[in-house]
């Protein structure tokens, strides 16, 4: 009783006299300009968002947390206490691990209010789902690390140059290490900056459609919990850390901690890039996390709606006005889609770890009412803004659904061609051409007279039984 | 005067650690007693040019402190001994005497000789080339000492000089006290009465900030007298009746 | 040499043995050297910027770890040499880390260029000085290294948009824009100036 109570009073003093809560005020305003505000940048989707976060955060904790940690760490040395505290019954592990403890508590206080904040706003934000929190772990799973790692290197080697040099050379370790990372098997995705195919980049949505793989975030957490180990066992290892009890106890726990560590990251390097797109791990894998979330979807009021995940809703009004010239001259055409419904993407890697996205499943083709598609914002690359995704949509899903209607899978006629020239407005043939003169000389005809005549040929058209010159 | 202050106050935070003290000391052993927190380190702080005060006036070696210019040659005729000096454990005791030297701006041809004196004034001339980091307390603290008479001062300041210093060496530090005294002025910041009556010609006593009492050793031994003041030696029962008068 | 040059001289490396110098000097050379082996290796873009941009936080910090006074007091009170003694210090270990660093790179491909390292470098080590008189000598690192990430994360958003582009944030600039060239001299010069009259705040 009078252990526990003394070990509460020691941590409460510790808590009191940290240099951290010195430091956090950096570490919140790098969180603000780095990770608050970049965020809102992102399409307002949880997993796109959260995975952003968890990436950002962590390189923003690590050097100032660890640095401090450090300075913390040396201050025995530097106080000249060393002797003084030598003499007291408690050893210098359990002191170090009173600090340890509450430096890490002031940091998870620092994490807890940053990634709350930014949590509150995306939830305001976003228009379906729920937080993600195996993200969130992850990075919360790092700071007992980063303050074992500063606590480490500042009371075995204390001194002036301490902290300054291991906050930046755990920066870099960190950093490097997400330099290493090749293809979806690589053991370097043990990286807590890594929150899904690391070459894939953060912005592109992976876990709406399905669920978030809980996989990678698992072995991670593992990982950072034997590194943890790892470091405040080390601090008891040297003779005048405790007692020889003590010390077995920390080799014991070294050794414990290295096996669960190197384990994690073989762990990782079995992973395999998933369909949808997130890293599975086949040992920890659940085969109920590859069935898709239900979800109903959001649709405009038109004779031909476009429908989408309601995470994308606030891209609804911007894809239905981009597609909606096209949809109104096909409507009623036969072979065209009476709705244009979002899909899921589908994830490949390639030999060159690369990553391959397409659209999840095969087009419904010609007979069916349905067209699927996928929105620019589903696939790597930076987001898109509502202008951009607008001509993105015009130039890519208007003229794949022109081509469904009007080719039917099959190589694009010459005809073909300039219909589609002329119905999206966008002719890919080169001007003066016969097969843009041809694709002109459609789009100028009335919408009536193009429609009629669309209704009447879309059949002929889609076989390739019409040439050019036949085109009115 | 080597030492001129008229109403001089210092706030640190919400604390007045110096209330308005005025005091003139000239050259001699000017000894500065009081109880923990009455305000003696403060005062030493800003008779060394460190601390800059919150209002009153101050003039030291007939300069004006506040003046970057009167600043500099007060400073080379300065001498201090803080509390709590700080040291680089890899000098030896002349690489710390001999920086002290240089920064002081003797004359480069007298450094040598001046820091062997210094050294030797302190009794470590049999340890002149050891490291700090391998000397004792009471050792760490006449290396201090040594470095502020360094330059031969006009005006030592010297904040608990004697403390971690053995009998033998407190004697020995008295006598070099009294030496420095011929020709400079010493103020001494201490908790140690005996020290105050062997070797101090002045004695100011300290509390809450002031002086309450300022008067020559034996002044203050007389105010003990007759009275049932606390105190093993007459000085002790002076300091403390002095005190308990002030507190009433 | 003069007697009074041969005092100045020794007076001068005392007052670098106090400081760390000859430590802080390895560890910029252990820096270098590091530059010079990972530049062997293919980067890609985004990381052959990062790369240089943390060694050179590395060695301001280094530097900035020399910039407390182990003395205190008394040596403040010392004598009007001090201001002399830290400026020298500071540009001489300035001088030394951007000479380590530019020499490491030759004969390696080093993305933004020798007037990029240098820039980063002086910059880091004005916020470092800046550091050291706000916040004292022994915290005065945490200005290179909250600058740090504040500098890749502007090497990440010329990938990424929109780019950080303000001169304040010089890393994120190219080596020949004058304007971030001129807010990393400025934060320098303002630095060197405030240490050099104050010190590091103890």
């Amino acid at each position: 009783m009078s252990f526990s109570f003394g070990t509460a009073r020691l941590f409460r003093l510790e808590v009191r006299r940290s240099a951290l809560p010195w430091l956090l005020p950096v570490v919140a305003i790098l969180f603000w300009l780095i990770v608050y505000r970049r965020s809102d940048l992102f399409p307002p989707v949880w997993s796109i968002r959260a995975r952003a976060m968890q990436t950002a955060t962590v390189s923003v904790f690590l050097p100032i947390v660890v640095g401090a940690a450090a300075w913390m760490g040396g201050r025995e040395a530097r106080h000249g206490l060393t002797d003084l505290l030598a003499s007291t019954v408690r050893s210098r592990w359990y002191r170090q691990v009173a600090l340890w403890a509450a430096t890490t508590a002031w940091s998870a206080v620092a994490y807890a209010v940053c990634v709350g904040a930014l949590y509150v706003a995306i939830g305001r934000q976003a228009s379906w789902g729920g937080p993600l929190w195996w993200p969130v772990a992850v990075g919360a799973a790092c700071l007992p690390v980063f303050t074992a790692l500063g606590l480490a290197a500042g009371g075995l080697l204390p001194g002036r140059f301490t902290a300054p040099l291991v906050s930046v050379a755990a920066f870099f370790a960190l950093e490097t290490s997400a330099q290493l990372i090749h293809g979806d098997h690589s053991p370097w995705q043990i990286s807590p900056l890594v929150a899904g195919p690391w070459n894939g980049g953060a912005d592109q949505d992976l876990a709406t459609f399905y669920p978030y793989l809980s996989d990678l975030p698992r072995v991670q957490i593992a990982f950072l919990a034997g590194i943890a180990v790892v470091l405040v066992a080390a601090l008891g290892l040297p003779a005048t850390a405790g007692s020889r009890r003590q010390r077995l106890a920390a080799a014991a726990l070294t050794i414990a901690g290295l096996a669960t560590a190197t384990t994690a990251a073989a762990l990782a390097g079995t992973g395999r890039l998933d369909p949808h797109g997130m890293i599975a791990i086949p040992a920890v894998h659940d085969a109920a996390a590859d069935r898709p979330v239900p979800f109903t979807p959001v649709c405009s009021a038109a004779a031909v709606p476009v429908c989408l995940h309601p995470a994308y809703a606030y891209e609804l009004a911007t894809v239905d006005a981009a597609l909606r010239p096209v949809l109104d001259q096909l409507a009623g055409v036969p072979g065209a889609p009476v709705r244009v419904s979002q899909g899921a993407v589908r994830y490949s890697s390639d030999d060159g770890g690369g990553i391959g996205a397409r659209l999840d499943g095969r087009q419904p083709g010609g007979d069916s009412p349905e067209f699927r598609m996928v929105l620019p914002n589903q696939l790597p690359g930076p987001p898109l803004n509502a202008e951009n995704l607008a001509a993105a949509v015009r130039a890519m899903t208007a003229r794949d659904i022109v081509m469904a209607v009007v080719c039917g899978g099959r190589e694009v006629t010459d005809a073909q061609e300039a219909v589609i020239g002329a119905l999206t407005g966008d002719p890919h043939a080169p001007p003066g051409s016969p097969v843009a003169q041809a694709a002109q000389r459609f789009a100028t005809l009335p919408a009536a007279d193009r429609h009629a005549w669309l209704v009447r040929n879309a059949a002929g058209l889609r076989t390739g039984g019409i040439t050019l010159e036949q085109l009115p | 005067m080597n030492v001129e202050a008229a109403d001089l106050t210092r706030r640190l935070g919400r604390t007045q650690a110096v209330a308005g003290v005025t005091l003139t000391v000239d050259r001699g052993v000017y000894g500065l007693l009081g109880p923990n927190g009455a305000g003696k380190t403060s005062l030493l702080r800003m008779l060394a040019t460190v601390l800059a005060p919150s209002s009153g006036r101050l003039r030291l070696l007939d300069g004006d402190p506040g003046d970057h210019r009167q600043c500099k040659a007060i400073r080379r005729r300065l001498g201090y001994l803080p509390q709590n000096p700080g040291y680089y454990p890899r000098f030896t005791v002349v690489d710390f005497v001999e920086y002290f030297a240089l920064l002081k701006e003797i004359p480069a041809a007298r450094v040598p000789r001046a820091v062997a004196a210094a050294v030797e004034r302190v009794g470590l001339g049999d340890k002149a080339t050891a490291r700090l980091r391998t000397l004792s307390g009471g050792m760490l603290r006449r290396v201090g000492i040594a470095q502020a008479i360094v330059n031969d001062p006009d005006l030592l300041l010297l904040d608990e000089p004697t403390a971690g210093l053995d009998p033998e060496q407190r004697v020995a530090f008295r006598a070099l006290l009294r030496d420095l005294g011929q020709t400079a002025t010493v103020i001494v910041s201490t908790h140690l009465v005996e020290d105050v009556g062997a070797a101090c010609t002045q004695v100011g006593l300290m509390d809450q900030g002031r002086i309450v009492f300022s008067g020559t050793p034996d002044e203050l031994t007389r105010r003990g007298e007759g009275t049932d003041a606390a105190g093993d030696a007459p000085l002790e029962r002076g300091y403390s009746a002095v005190l308990t008068e002030a507190r009433a | 040499m003069s007697v009074e040059a041969a005092a100045r001289s020794r007076l001068l490396s005392l007052f670098l043995a106090g400081r760390r110098v000859p430590a802080a000097l390895a560890a910029v050379a252990v820096a270098a050297i590091t530059l010079h082996l990972a530049l062997y290796r293919p980067w890609n873009t985004y990381g052959a910027l990062q790369l240089p941009l943390i060694v050179e936080a590395a060695c301001a910090a280094a530097i900035a770890g020399t910039l407390a006074s182990p003395f205190g007091e008394p040596e403040r009170v010392a004598g009007s040499r001090l201001p002399f003694l830290r400026s020298t210090m500071v540009v001489g270990l300035t001088a030394a880390a951007a000479c380590a660093l530019a020499v490491a790179t030759v004969g390696v491909p080093l993305s933004g260029g020798v007037a990029a390292l240098v820039r980063n470098l002086v910059g880091f080590v004005g916020l470092g000085l800046l550091c050291a008189a706000a916040v004292g000598g022994g915290l005065a690192w945490t200005g290179p290294v909250t600058y740090l990430i504040l500098g890749v994360y502007a090497l990440y958003t010329q990938w990424h948009g929109p780019a950080l582009t303000t001169p304040w944030v010089w890393p994120g600039r190219p080596g020949h824009d004058p304007g971030a060239a001129l807010c990393a001299g400025v934060v320098f010069a303002i630095g060197l100036a405030v240490y050099t009259w104050r010190g590091a705040r103890e």
